[in-house]
């Protein structure tokens, strides 16, 4: 019975969820097509959904850049440094 | 050839992840601004006075000049130039300054029109996106004056400058944000 009970509250409150005109919980769903509002959030959400990827792409990009460079200067230092040859290094 | 030796310091990596907190940040500004200013049929709103887009155009420019002038002290001091190196980031912190006072005196004349934070929509988010970035452009000042006293007592060498990388880096930070927000808020 009491199963039965939580079945049916669970349904229910599913179905006011899904409602939105009940709890107003989207903010661009109310608005029709071609909303000027609905557009702003939209793109809004698309930057916001982007810059995570740009922030950690330009991040790992510049650990990239700067293990490249690195390496080019100790390989640069290990061939002028005096009686040390490439042979020597293996 | 795999290098040996870190491809950069602990505090430099630190920063580096900061920026990242720094730059989701300046997104979310972004992203409210970007809801009101295309929620907007009419942008700016009326009654509302119109932004100065020469004079922050040029103050851009003095802005972009300031960055390539702290790399270029970054470079002087891989260089063991140090006294060129002194004289760039002294440079770099006057050109700061100059921006600075530019759009300090941008804000007194628009208060003085009517463009306040609690005036409009527009004025708050005028004050908020392009103050957050005046606070952060004033913090790395303070940081470049740190930096530009430690250079004057010869803490920096061309292994030793973390100090400056990291300096140097929270800076181009800063100024690449500029033109981003200065499209944005004032000639988008």
């Amino acid at each position: 019975m009491t199963q039965k009970i939580l079945f049916a509250f669970v349904g229910l409150w599913t179905a006011v969820l899904y409602s939105p005109s009940v709890i107003h919980a989207c903010s661009v769903c109310l608005t029709g097509d071609r909303d000027a509002t609905t557009d702003a959030f939209n793109w809004s959400v698309i930057f916001l959904m982007s810059t995570p990827y740009l922030v950690v792409s330009s991040i790992a990009g510049l650990l990239f850049y700067s293990y490249r460079r690195s390496a080019a200067q100790q390989e640069t230092e290990s061939a002028s440094e005096p009686g040390v040859t490439k042979e020597f290094i293996g | 050839m795999r290098p040996n030796a870190p491809i950069g310091s602990n505090a430099w990596l630190g920063v580096l992840v900061f920026l990242g907190a720094e730059a989701m940040f300046f997104a979310g500004l972004i992203g409210a601004y970007l809801v009101f200013r295309l929620g907007s049929p009419m942008w700016p709103p009326p009654f509302q006075p119109r932004l100065p887009i020469d004079l922050t155009g040029m103050n851009t420019m003095i802005l972009l000049a300031s960055a390539v002038t702290m790399r270029l002290g970054l470079r002087a001091v891989r260089l063991e130039n140090y006294k060129k190196m002194i004289r760039l980031v002294a440079v770099t912190a006057v050109l700061g300054s100059i921006f600075l006072i530019i759009q300090g005196y941008e804000w007194f004349r628009l208060i003085h029109f009517g463009l306040t934070v609690s005036s409009s929509v527009y004025g708050g988010l005028f004050y908020t996106l392009i103050g957050f970035h005046g606070l952060h452009v004033a913090g790395a000042l303070i940081w470049l004056v740190v930096v530009f006293v430690m250079a004057e007592k010869g803490r920096f060498s061309k292994k030793r400058h973390v100090g400056l990388q990291t300096c140097a880096l929270y800076w181009t930070f800063v100024v690449a944000l500029w033109p981003v927000l200065y499209g944005l808020v004032y000639l988008y």
